[in-house]
């Protein structure tokens, strides 16, 4: 349009602007109305994949674990209520209400033993022996039913250890100095008060202060029977169960 | 899992420090609630009566894990047994312990339904017959020890279901049931 000197020409320029704005915005709500047709349409194909999937999703772990993968990107927490739609469909708030219920049974039973602190795959392993309908549970189950746990304010945490992921399932908070030793724990199950010092440099005050906290705590065990008579503290916690134990 | 002949082992026994008597007194009542069940189940399987102390008693060590009971810990877990009613001292000194893996009570309803089973209800059997006897083949009677014996027949006297007496030889009680 030919720029036309003069107020005729303001009020065109004005009308102009006018327009301009008009299919701005209506190009800016055909872009929303667009993605909102897009994500209802994707939200569409994902519950028909949940439907046509449902088994392998209850029977795969690796399966189930992507699948949790691309509801985030989605936008969408099958866990978030045990109520509609996914729930229903998949029963999948059930399958992790339960496992928490597992869970929370599994450490309280071990707590006598390990103090109320267990190896994750060590979890696992007594989880999976529990299951009559031989639904495999990963790590990943666990993290997913143990984070639901602690929303519900049970004191159940997951906390890292060298490489390992202990659950916490006591009020019990391990400082760094405590830490350290269960990391240096994990190389053989157990440590001894002349190992802490040398290897973390700490004087015989500040070892045994720790070990003794562990001690009382019930996370460490203390034995006396190896032949070269030093003293050993063992941590259930850090050594799985299952393997027996023999050092020389 | 490691076997001691037959027998399962749980798997506390491979861990060493189980072998050590816990200071902690949480730790230490999981520690003695464990051994007590295990000598419990072993006795039970291998029929056992008696444990002595100082003697080579399977549990008492694990040549796996190269770790024993100390004295003090063998004492420990018989004592706890005691004090429930599942073991007793034979002497002051704490050196042999009967084990009662069956309550004497149990006992004497074991015997009681044996006399049932075998139609002996009014006969005449000598004690070391009950225990040793065909009839007791295959029955948790055979090889009872005699003190734990003789006491669950005492029991059931006292109810008035069998009579003690004295036998002809030397040696030998006898016992006429009367159920």
């Amino acid at each position: 349009m030919r720029r036309r000197p003069g107020i005729g020409g303001l009020q065109t320029a004005a009308a102009a602007r006018d327009q301009y704005r008009l299919v701005g915005e209506n190009v800016a709500k055909i872009r929303t109305d667009m993605m909102k047709e897009q994500l209802a349409t994707f939200r569409i194909q994902l519950e028909e994949f949940a439907r046509k999937h449902k088994n392998d999703i209850r029977k795969n772990p690796a399966f189930r674990s992507q699948f949790h993968e691309m509801c985030a990107k989605v936008g969408v927490d099958p866990l978030a209520s045990n109520k509609g739609f996914w729930a229903e469909l998949l029963g999948i708030g059930d399958f992790y209400y339960e496992l928490g219920v597992q869970i929370v049974e599994i450490c309280l039973a071990t707590r006598p033993h390990n103090g109320g602190l267990i190896n994750l795959q060590e979890l696992c392993i007594l989880l999976r022996q529990r299951k009559s309908d031989r639904e495999a549970v990963s790590e990943d189950d666990c993290l997913r039913a143990i984070s639901k746990l602690k929303v519900l304010g049970s004191g159940f945490e997951v906390i890292s250890v060298g490489k390992k992921k202990l659950v916490r399932s006591v009020p019990t908070e391990l400082n760094k100095d405590h830490n350290e030793i269960l990391e240096l724990a994990q190389a053989q199950g157990f440590v001894t008060v002349e190992e802490v010092e040398r290897r973390l440099s700490w004087t015989s005050g500040r070892a045994i202060d720790a070990l003794d906290t562990l001690l009382d705590e019930g996370l460490a065990m203390i034995d006396d029977g190896h032949r070269d008579r030093k003293r050993r503290y063992w941590f259930p916690c850090v050594s799985s169960n299952s393997t027996p134990v023999a050092d020389t | 899992m490691q076997k001691l002949g037959d027998f399962k082992l749980p798997h506390f026994f491979n861990y060493p420090p189980y072998f050590t008597l816990q200071p902690v007194r949480d730790t230490r009542e999981k520690q003695v609630q464990l051994w007590k069940d295990l000598i419990l189940d072993y006795c039970k399987t291998q029929k056992i009566f008696v444990i002595g102390l100082e003697e080579d008693f399977a549990l008492f060590s694990n040549p796996v894990i190269e770790r024993s009971l100390s004295h003090e810990a063998r004492e420990a877990f018989l004592s706890a047994l005691v004090s429930e009613g599942r073991a007793e001292w034979l002497n002051k000194g704490h050196r042999k312990c009967l084990i009662l893996w069956h309550r004497v009570q149990d006992w004497a309803d074991i015997i009681f339904r044996f006399v049932k089973d075998n139609g002996l209800e009014d006969s005449v059997m000598t004690v070391e017959e009950i225990r040793s006897g065909i009839e007791s083949r295959g029955t948790e009677l055979h090889g009872i020890d005699r003190t734990i014996l003789m006491r669950a027949l005492r029991v059931l006297e006292q109810k008035g279901k069998l009579a003690i007496f004295k036998g002809t030889s030397a040696d030998d009680e006898g016992v006429k049931f009367s159920m």
